[in-house]
């Protein structure tokens, strides 16, 4: 069997499976990611060894659907079976107490190879399918507690902003399959002009939505009202992570002037989510704003124009991202909450955990030799290195700032306060699944010159500062470990917190902007609907009359030709009738008759001259 | 050779007759009749199916003398276009025999009806002889006038009529146009392959001939503002009646729109293309929103046909409006293959919500709330059949609308605006779902019993199709593609 088509094809026929036998879920489905996770394995040494694999499917007339195995795909691949391995296996412990695992680890698995499809995929009809797919699969994720309350609307939200973006996809894919003439995705990149313009700015709306960018950021937050498991893999490799993907692989068709606004964008969400984090009052919340952040920092390297920055930054940040979110989980289950005010003192209670967590806060506030070290350096380089510098140094250099100061900020909390943590089931899994993500997200680093080598291009090696960019990047990191460990959120925002705290809104957001005059409009439809509907029966009433006024004086002078067109008609009045008693039915079959015998007598006349 | 196509097209018919002979024979004997019938007509569509399409111009043809001084004959053969919607049709009225077989109000004539309906709606989809289809067309209209009158809700005669008096007086101009084609024609006929290939009329006289036809298509499909009838109808229809008028005769709208007006009309169809094409996204707009405002689960999915039904208006017209062979190729596959997912999905809303309203005696949405995890069947059908009418990839209407809009953007870019359309059904299908469905379950509905057997036979073709066609879709798209890519337009 083709090993793309393995990659894909392992979780989802093992979700199949869960379904239909209805047993063994947490089993089944870790064996559909180990499976999985050989076949991108495989696909990844194939690609070291400078070896392709590309699978075409029957797809549209004239399009059809491509899989391909390249150096970026199978190392996306990799990542996606990578992460949703251990995410998976720390689920086993996390929703051992639930009722029903087979429908999560079926839609957990379903999540998988969509992601799986969306990295691999080699035109855009495929990405596009897979990337509502994932969609689909993190609105169910997302609502799996159906039965609680705020938990619906939340899915909802998810799915409705992210798919309000995904306009976007289809807009640019329309305009690059229209200027290439072809769906291939490596094919479309080498569209220029206008089209490359127009379909860069739409793939940014997207790319926006997907990866919460402000203005679009309020969803993610709200998306933590699932599984902790779910948010671990939603915000580290697969629905948030699609769209930074997606700019990273169309990189090289971006003109500058897009660029521009990409690194705007990003830069001035990883400062705004940065904030909401730093005032946030919820551990999973803060974790959710924190990936916002980070995937602004992304934006920031991809619109630098060195989109193997936002790539190294991809890898460190899923590995760190998940593994935070499954200590978070651990300690949600301690104290059956995730509010920052519960969590007082949780890490004292659990050290182990809290160690594992706390290398993870420290990667990801870029402190070496840990991955995200690596990472942000080269994202900062690149923005020092940018032509617009002085529109994005500061702010990614203030997002790292930020960076240092939640997590520092989560870490002071976690550490202080009284133990009071209850046992809990599955703890060995969930720790085994913590410990290795948090491994990787210590020691990847190591691995970034490998993928270098791999994607065959290198990170600038030029720095034109004075001083080199590390001293940038690491004064920025400490310092904001510092004003977090030693000040509160209150001190370090001040008058801005409410503000903070409410997400940033402007103008009511979301809901002021887009929902409620989507049901005004509805409702003047609705009222439109009563006016056409009142309108087609005072028709009726005035064809009633003339029907009248016809039978009375015409039906004389009328040959049997239109009694022969016209019995039928009376005909069926006359069995309508019948069929009832009400008065406005007897009218109305009047009006048929009358109105036919008008007809009728057009028809005769167009005939006869 | 058999004559599969005729006797597939009358199967149904003599199957009604047997029926009516039969008139003492107990409910279950007749429910089996007409399954049976169904079943057989189906397989009879599958072996035209497999006979497939030409070329150039339409296959399997199967023709007897019938007026030949005035030019008319009993004509029938199928193309890329007519012949997955004969597919979709025998497949709907299966599914619809079985989900029906509960019926006890005057079963006899309700199967005999049904079935009469059947062969009318081949005979629309397999007609070549403008009067065949003609009297196919207004066949069906009675034929659906009775099934609502009779076994429709509450206020089922109102509807019934309103439904009648509007497709009646809708379909008369189509009569004038065929008369203006037929005599535009030299020699005079109604053979509507020499009017396909040769278009009789030119001038004021086509463009004439050309929006008497587009009345007639926009009631049946239905345009706004000429819907009206349709949520009407609709609400009181039963839900195999609905089923077919959703399923099958809007298609007549759609179908009669290409097959007429785009073929017959071609030079006045393009001068007129921009108008269409305002009308098709002002439907498809408007439907949507209109769906978004109904607390009613049927009107809603009513609604969602209007707007479902635009997009099939933006894509003929896009073809239309075309230079390029290629973009109308890619509209018209789109438009085709827009009616076969439309069928099995809206298909498959009504029968669900038929199913939901068996049970609860209502539709209102507020009424209802987790039934999810109460009758986790029909829940998890209806959120697979309302992704699938959203959009999503992987389901029935993702290739259609994706190939509509591609070309639409190609040739008129300001028309993609419509693409909102998938947005606000998006949010009124997770609305419904939400309410319906998710939360916690109300205590007056905690006993309502999941669907049974035959429930779950009637419903599992329509899903299967709908992956099926989502997944693969050149399964269909290679039958249509090969009419659309030769067409002489």
């Amino acid at each position: 069997m083709n090993l793309i088509a393995a990659a894909i094809l392992a979780p989802l026929s093992m979700m199949v499976l869960i379904l239909l036998l209805r047993r063994f879920p947490a089993a089944l489905a870790l064996l559909g990611a180990a499976v999985g996770m050989f076949a991108s394995l495989y696909l990844l040494a194939d690609a070291f060894n400078g070896q392709g694999n590309q699978l075409i499917l029957p797809g549209l007339p004239d399009m059809p659907l491509r899989l391909i195995s390249t150096p970026l795909t199978a190392l996306l691949s990799t990542l996606v079976a990578g992460v949703s391995s251990l995410v998976l296996v720390y689920a086993v412990g996390y929703m051992k107490k639930d009722s029903e695992k087979v429908r999560f680890f079926a839609t957990m698995l379903l999540f998988v190879s969509a992601m799986q499809t969306l990295v691999l995929a080699g035109d855009w009809i495929l990405l596009l399918a897979a990337w509502e797919l994932i969609g689909l699969s993190s609105y169910l994720l997302i609502g799996f507690w159906y039965r609680r309350p705020g938990v619906t609307s939340a899915a909802t939200r998810a799915f409705l902003v992210t798919r309000s973006a995904d306009l976007g996809l289809y807009i640019a894919v329309f305009i690059l399959i229209a200027s290439a003439g072809s769906s291939d995705i490596a094919t479309t990149l080498n569209t220029g002009g206008n089209a490359a313009i127009a379909a860069g700015f739409f793939l940014l709306v997207a790319a926006m939505g997907k990866s919460a960018q402000t203005p679009l950021h309020d969803w993610l937050q709200r998306a933590m009202a699932g599984p902790t498991p779910v948010s671990a893999l939603l915000h580290s490799a697969t629905l948030v992570a699609a769209g930074a993907i997606l700019l990273i692989r169309v990189a090289p068709m971006l003109p500058p002037e897009v660029l521009l606004v990409i690194g705007l964008v990003g830069g001035v969400t990883t400062v705004v989510t940065g904030l909401i984090a730093l005032g946030e009052r919820d551990l999973k919340r803060l974790t959710a704003a924190s990936t916002s952040s980070q995937y602004g920092l992304m934006l920031v390297a991809v619109g630098a124009g060195v989109p193997l920055a936002a790539l190294l930054h991809l890898i460190a940040h899923a590995t760190i991202k998940s593994g935070l979110f499954l200590g978070a989980g651990i300690f949600q289950h301690s104290r059956n909450s995730t509010v920052l005010v519960n969590l007082q003192g949780a890490g004292r209670d659990r050290p182990r955990v809290f160690f594992g967590y706390a290398l993870a806060a420290l990667a990801l506030a870029g402190i070496p030799p840990m991955s995200g070290y690596f990472s942000k350096e080269a994202i900062i380089a690149a923005s020092l290195a940018s032509p617009n510098v002085l529109l994005l140094a500061p702010l990614a250099l203030a997002g790292t700032l930020l960076t240092g100061a939640y997590m520092a900020r989560a870490l002071r909390i976690l550490w202080h306060g009284d133990r009071k943590s209850h046992k809990i089931v599955g703890l060995y899994w969930m720790g085994a699944g913590l410990a290795g993500l948090v491994t990787l997200a210590v020691i990847l680093g190591v691995a970034f010159p490998a993928i270098e080598t791999l994607l065959n291009t290198r990170l600038p090696e030029n720095t034109p500062t004075r001083f080199p960019p590390e001293i940038f990047g690491l004064g920025a990191a400490v310092g904001g470990l510092i004003l977090g460990w030693f000040f509160t959120a209150r001190r370090l925002l001040g008058p801005l917190l409410p503000w903070v705290q409410q997400g940033f809104t402007i103008a009511g957001g979301f809901d002021n902007l887009m929902v409620r005059p989507a049901f005004a409009i509805a409702r003047s439809c609705e009222r439109l609907e009563r006016i056409l509907y009142a309108g087609v029966f005072a028709v009726g009433r005035f064809g009633l009359d003339i029907g009248r006024a016809v039978r009375r004086n015409d039906e004389q002078g009328i040959d049997g030709l239109i009694f022969s067109l016209v019995r039928n008609t009376v005909e069926l009045g006359s069995r309508a009738r019948s069929l009832q008693s009400g008065l406005i039915h007897r009218e109305m079959a009047i009006t048929v008759v009358g109105t036919a015998l008008i007809l009728a007598a057009l028809l005769l006349a167009l005939l006869v001259y | 050779m058999l004559p599969i196509v005729s006797i597939t097209l009358f199967l149904p018919l003599l199957g009604a007759l047997l029926v009516m002979t039969l008139r003492k024979a107990p409910v279950q004997v007749v429910h089996t009749i007409g399954i049976v019938t169904s079943g057989l007509t189906l397989m009879g569509v599958v072996r035209m199916w497999s006979r497939g399409v030409n070329e150039t111009g339409f296959a399997q043809l199967e023709q007897l003398d019938w007026m030949p001084s005035i030019g008319a004959a009993y004509r029938v053969g199928v193309d890329g276009i007519s012949l997955p919607l004969v597919l979709l049709t025998a497949l709907l009225f299966f599914v619809t025999f079985i989900y029906s077989a509960k019926v006890r109000k005057q079963s006899h004539a309700f199967v005999a009806l049904m079935l009469l309906l059947e062969t009318a709606s081949i005979g629309v989809f397999t007609a070549l002889d403008a009067i065949l289809f003609y009297v196919f067309f207004e066949v069906s209209l009675v034929a659906m006038y009775f099934m609502i009158a009779e076994w429709g809700h509450e206020d089922r005669q109102r509807a019934a009529l309103m439904f009648f008096i509007y497709t009646f007086l809708g379909s008369l101009p189509l009569l004038l146009a065929i008369l203006g084609l037929y005599l535009g024609s030299d020699p005079h006929t109604f053979d509507m392959r020499d009017w396909i290939s040769n278009p009789p009329l030119n001038g004021t006289a086509a463009m004439l001939a050309l929006v008497a036809m587009l009345i007639t298509f926009a009631v049946k499909t239905p345009v706004f503002p000429f819907h009206t009838w349709l949520p009407a109808a609709h609400v009181q229809a039963p839900a195999a009646g609905s089923v077919i008028l959703a399923g099958v005769m809007l298609k007549f709208g759609t179908y009669g729109l290409v097959r007429f007006a785009f073929q017959m009309t071609p030079d006045a169809f393009r001068d007129a293309g921009i108008v269409i094409l305002v009308f098709g996204v002002v439907a498809a707009l408007y439907g949507a929103f209109a769906a978004l405002a109904q607390s009613d689960l049927k009107r809603l999915v009513a609604y969602t046909s209007v707007n479902h039904m635009g997009y099939i208006i933006i894509g003929v017209a896009i073809a239309a409006l075309a230079t390029d062979p290629a973009i109308r190729a890619t509209a018209l596959d789109g438009s085709v293959l827009q009616m076969v997912s439309h069928g099995l999905v809206t298909g498959a809303l009504f029968l669900l919500v038929g199913m939901l309203q068996d049970r609860a005696n209502t539709r209102e949405m507020d009424q209802f709330g987790g039934l999810l995890n109460v009758i986790p069947i029909l829940g998890w059908s209806f959120v697979l059949a309302a992704f699938a009418s959203l959009g999503l990839p992987g389901l029935a209407h993702f290739p259609a609308e994706f190939q509509i809009f591609l070309a639409t953007l190609q040739v008129e870019p300001v028309a993609v605006i419509a693409i909102l359309g998938i947005v606000i059904t998006a949010g009124l299908y997770l609305r419904a779902i939400g309410k319906v469905f998710l939360g916690e379950p109300r205590e007056k509905w905690t006993n309502m019993a999941d669907l049974n057997v035959r429930e779950v036979l009637a419903l599992s073709p329509l899903l299967i199709l709908i992956v099926a066609v989502g997944v693969v879709p050149a399964w269909v798209l290679d039958v249509i593609h090969k009419t659309t890519a030769a067409l002489q337009f």
